[in-house]
Parts: C-alpha cells; structure tokens; sequence
C-alpha cells in the first residue's frame, strides 16, 4: 500500500517538475523548433536575449519596478501589520480583514479597476502605473508575513524598551523591527518576486512605453513563438530557485515568522 | 500593575500605535478601493443609470456560457487537485522528517516559477510538434498530431499544475496536526488500516480538504493566464472575456459587469465558506 502511494506521489511530481525540467533542456538548442532533447546544442537563446534590447529593456524595467514595489509595499505593509497587531482599537479585525482583502479579489477585476483609474488620471501605459499596481498587489503579502512574525515576537521586549524611556518610534525600529527581521526579509523578497513575475497588471496597464519582461513574454507567446522564450523561462526559474534557497536560509537560524508557502 | 480587563498588558500609552495602519490605508483607498468603485460605476452608468450592461449579460448567450465555462473549469479542477493532492500531503504528513523536507522543496520549486513559465511550458510539451505528440507518433500510436492544447484537456493540465501546491499546502497543515496516536489507537482496538483512515484519518483531515478546495476554487474563478493562453473557444471564461472586452471590444461598460460578476461569484463563495469554516482559515491565520 505504501509503494503504491509513493509511486503515485512520485509520478506526480515528474508532472510538477518535468515540464520546467523540459523548458530548461530545449532552452540549449541550436535549432529553432524548440526540439526535445535538442539535436545540436547551443547558446544561441541565451545570447538572442541578452543582445537584444527587446527583451533586456523590458528585463531592466522589470527588476527596477519590482525593486520600487518591493521598498514600498514592505514599507507599508509592515507599519499596518504592527498597527494591526500592537494596535489597540476599535474595528481592527475588520481592518485586517480590508488590509488582506485583495488576495482574494481576482487579478483580473484588480486590473480592470487600475486600467479605469489610470485611465481617468492619464497614467496608462507607465512605470508609475504599474508600480501602484504591483504595490496593491504585494501589500497584503507582506502584511500576513509581517503579522505572523509580530505575532510569534514577544511584546514584553518592547514593553520593557518603552519603560526604560524608548519613544514610539525608537522602540519601533529599535526593538519590534529587528526581533522580526527574518519576517520583513521575507516579505520583501515576496512583494520582489510577486512584482516581478505579475503578467495581469502589466497587460492592462501597461503598453509600448512600459513594457515589462511577462508582459513581453506574454505577447511573443500569443503572436510568434520565439525559441528565446525557453531562455528566458529558465532564467526566471533559475532566479526564483535562487531566491528560494537564500530565504531558507536567510530563515534557518531564527525559526521565526511565517512559512514561504504564506 | 493592574490588568485593565481585555488586555494582555496595561499599556496606556500604547493608543498610538494604531495609527501605522494609516498610510497602507490611505493607499488603499486610492489605489483599490476607487478603482473597484470605478468599475461598480462604469457597469451602471452610460449617460446615466442603466441596467443594459447587466441585460447583455443575461440576454448573450455567449456571455452566459462565459459564466457557465468560468464555473465548468473551476469546479473540474477543484477536485482534480483535491484526487490528486490528498494522497501528495497524506504522504508527506507521514514519512520521514527528511523525506518531507525532500517533497517540500519538490513542491516549492514549481510554486514559486512564474506562472507564465510553467503555461509556456505545457505549450512546448502538448503542442503539435511537441514532446508528447512526436512520442505517440514514432510509436505509432497515432498517425496525427492529436489536440492536446486550446481545449478542456490543455486549461485542466496547466490549470491542474499551477494550483495543485495551493491544495498541498493546506491539506499537509492540518494532517501534520492529527495525532497519529489516534490512528494506533483505532488500530489496536482492531480496525484495519483502510477502516481506520476511512474513520479517523479522513474526518480529522476534512477542514484541510474545505480549506484546500475554496482557496483552489476562489483561485481558479479568477485566474486568466492559463485558461487565456491554453484553452480555445470552448473555453473562454469570465476573465479571459473582461479582458477582450477592453483590448479588443473596447466595451469597457461591459468588463465592468463582468468584473462586477466575477467579484460577486468570488465574494459569495468567500462569505460562505468563512460562516462554515472560520474566517481565520482562510486568510492564512489557521
């Protein structure tokens, strides 16, 4: 019975991580019919993305809105989870519940709301745009993963901290903030990530003049498939497997804050 | 120190802290909830009031099947990640404190690539000159390509792939919490292995499985990459038609009650599930 669980659960993680295991494969090829396993290898792809301002332009606004959205919604979202669990008022859960409430709210209405905001304030197509955009989008990531370090962080710390005469905000960056830093590295590797791989916001928002590395990704495989795309799919996942072992362990030591899987 | 009732601490001069809540909210004032009011706004006004964007929708048969399709796949998928996952999460809240960590990173790895990524990928693995299709054709299992994409077959396969580590996740919470001397009890009062896992394992598991199936459901109703790029005609949803509407149709009246639709279908299951179930469990509080 138990061979035959593992042998179910090792079959479907093939189908979990072959497909990727493929892309990266047929990302070496020298032919351009993305041929599985390649006749005649190369790294021809590679270079066709990176010599080419069609795809490092849009990599390089990528990484930078990304980095904005990142600094922002980490800001943000860490003052409200510390509002939200030191805070003593009325309506907090409610709050809570409005702060987390665009996890739920599928990707698509949230962007059909920004196309309709942007639009009336003349913003379409900007990096400005999409960097409100991604921040919506990432906040309340940040605010669960900060939430969950708060709550597992002893108040008593910065109880003593103010009775030794710390103020507010000496006791908020002194005390609170570094006893959840593994938290807010956390978050904002997150809100980095969820910026840089986000596709929905960037197709209605974005545009010719602000065109992100998903977004050019996006239209190549909609209206010509070019063999670069494998390339360019490995490094994101080569990046994103790099993030991943650098949180874990970033988060090793402390054992605090919340799980990767949010 | 008196403990003023309610509160952990006496912290009289903690009432402040409250106020960091401020900027995220003003932020979202402006940036989420005026742009979903721009959109409740644009389904109901067209040189004042009307109802018409609402009429389309019932009265189109293409739209209503937009509904029908975007229900279709959810529902399809929901339970295939439940089939699926349930064993995935059982086996990895039961092995080895090593073999688990080996099956979480397994699991991890494709949850955090791009969704675009892993959608492109089934598209180099299922299409005509794919992987697969050459396989079946040299061995002459088939003389044609056979349509494994921009069908139910294509948006269920990445559909399947992307959500299934969202049911994982939740189903390996709360069966890692069970007890397993409750499973040896039952079997030392004598149940079979099936008997006590049909009787015990099961119905201890069952929030994990509610948790699990409303997060891929909720998650499903919304999602538009994958049934945009994998599916065909057959399967247009609610999002892969908001966003024709304003790229191609450029009705923007018409998205908005779209939007509006698909918020509605998202927030009625939400309220409802979090009566049943808690509103924690479902906002990453467990």
């Amino acid at each position: 019975m138990r061979a035959v669980l593992w042998a179910f659960c090792g079959l479907l993680l093939v189908f979990l991580i072959a497909p990727i295991l493929v892309v990266m494969v047929t990302s070496l090829n020298d032919s351009q019919y993305m041929e599985f396993p390649p006749r005649t290898w190369s790294l021809r792809w590679y270079a066709n993305f990176f010599g080419s301002a069609q795809w490092t332009g849009p990599a390089l606004l990528s990484v930078r809105v990304a980095l904005v959205v990142s600094v922002c919604a980490t800001v943000l979202g860490t003052l409200a989870a510390v509002g939200i669990v030191r805070g003593r008022f009325r309506g907090r859960q409610a709050l809570e519940m409005f702060l987390i409430s665009p996890m739920i709210v599928p990707i698509v209405v949230m962007a059909l709301g920004l196309f309709f905001l942007f639009s009336a304030v003349h913003l379409l197509d900007s990096p400005v745009a999409l960097t409100l955009g991604h921040t919506v989008v990432a906040t309340p990531l940040v605010i669960v993963l900060v939430r969950a370090g708060l709550r597992a962080s002893d108040p008593a710390l910065e109880l003593a901290a103010r009775s030794l005469g710390a103020n507010a905000w000496r006791t908020l960056i002194y005390v609170t903030l570094p006893a959840i830093r593994p938290s807010l590295a956390a978050a904002a590797v997150f809100a980095f990530l969820v910026s840089f791989d986000e596709v929905v916001v960037a197709i209605f928002v974005g545009g010719p003049a602000s065109t992100t590395l998903p977004k050019r990704m996006w239209e190549t495989i909609r209206f010509e498939i070019d063999p670069t795309l494998t390339a360019v799919s490995s490094l994101l996942t080569l990046v994103a497997v790099f993030v991943l072992v650098v949180a874990a362990v970033v988060r090793r030591p402390g054992k605090r804050g919340a799980g990767l899987t949010v | 120190m008196a403990a003023i009732p309610g509160r952990r601490f006496p912290r009289p001069w903690r009432s402040g802290e409250g106020l960091l809540v401020l900027p995220a909210l003003l932020f979202y004032l402006a940036v989420y909830l005026y742009p979903l009011s721009r959109i409740a706004a644009w389904s109901l006004f067209e040189r004042g009031f009307t109802l018409k964007f609402y009429r389309e929708l019932l009265d189109e048969p293409m739209y209503f099947r937009a509904l029908g399709n975007t229900l279709e796949i959810s529902f399809l998928s929901t339970a295939l990640c439940l089939l699926l996952g349930y064993p995935l999460a059982y086996l990895m809240a039961t092995t080895s404190a090593r073999a688990r960590s080996a099956l979480m990173v397994l699991v991890l790895i494709p949850f955090w690539t791009s969704i675009l990524v892993r959608t492109f990928a089934w598209m180099v693995i299922l299409g005509n000159n794919g992987m697969v299709n050459r396989t079946l054709m040299a061995l002459g299992l088939t003389g044609a390509p056979v349509k494994l994409l921009f069908n139910m077959l294509g948006v269920q396969i990445g559909m399947v792939h992307v959500l299934l580590p969202f049911m994982v996740f939740p189903l390996f919470a709360v069966m890692s919490g069970i007890d397993p001397n409750i499973l040896r009890v039952a079997r030392s009062l004598g149940a079979a292995p099936r008997r006590a896992f049909r009787h015990v394992f099961l119905p201890l598991s069952l929030p994990g499985i509610a948790a699990g199936c409303v997060l891929v459901f909720l998650l499903a109703v919304g999602f538009y990459v994958t049934p945009a790029l994998l599916g065909g005609p057959g399967q247009i949803t609610l999002a892969t038609m908001i966003e024709m509407q304003i790229n191609t149709f450029l009705n923007w009246g018409f998205a908005a009650s779209l939007g509006i639709v698909l918020l509605l279908v998202v927030g009625g299951i939400f309220a409802a599930f979090s009566t049943l179930l808690g509103i924690g469990r479902l906002t990453g509080e467990a």
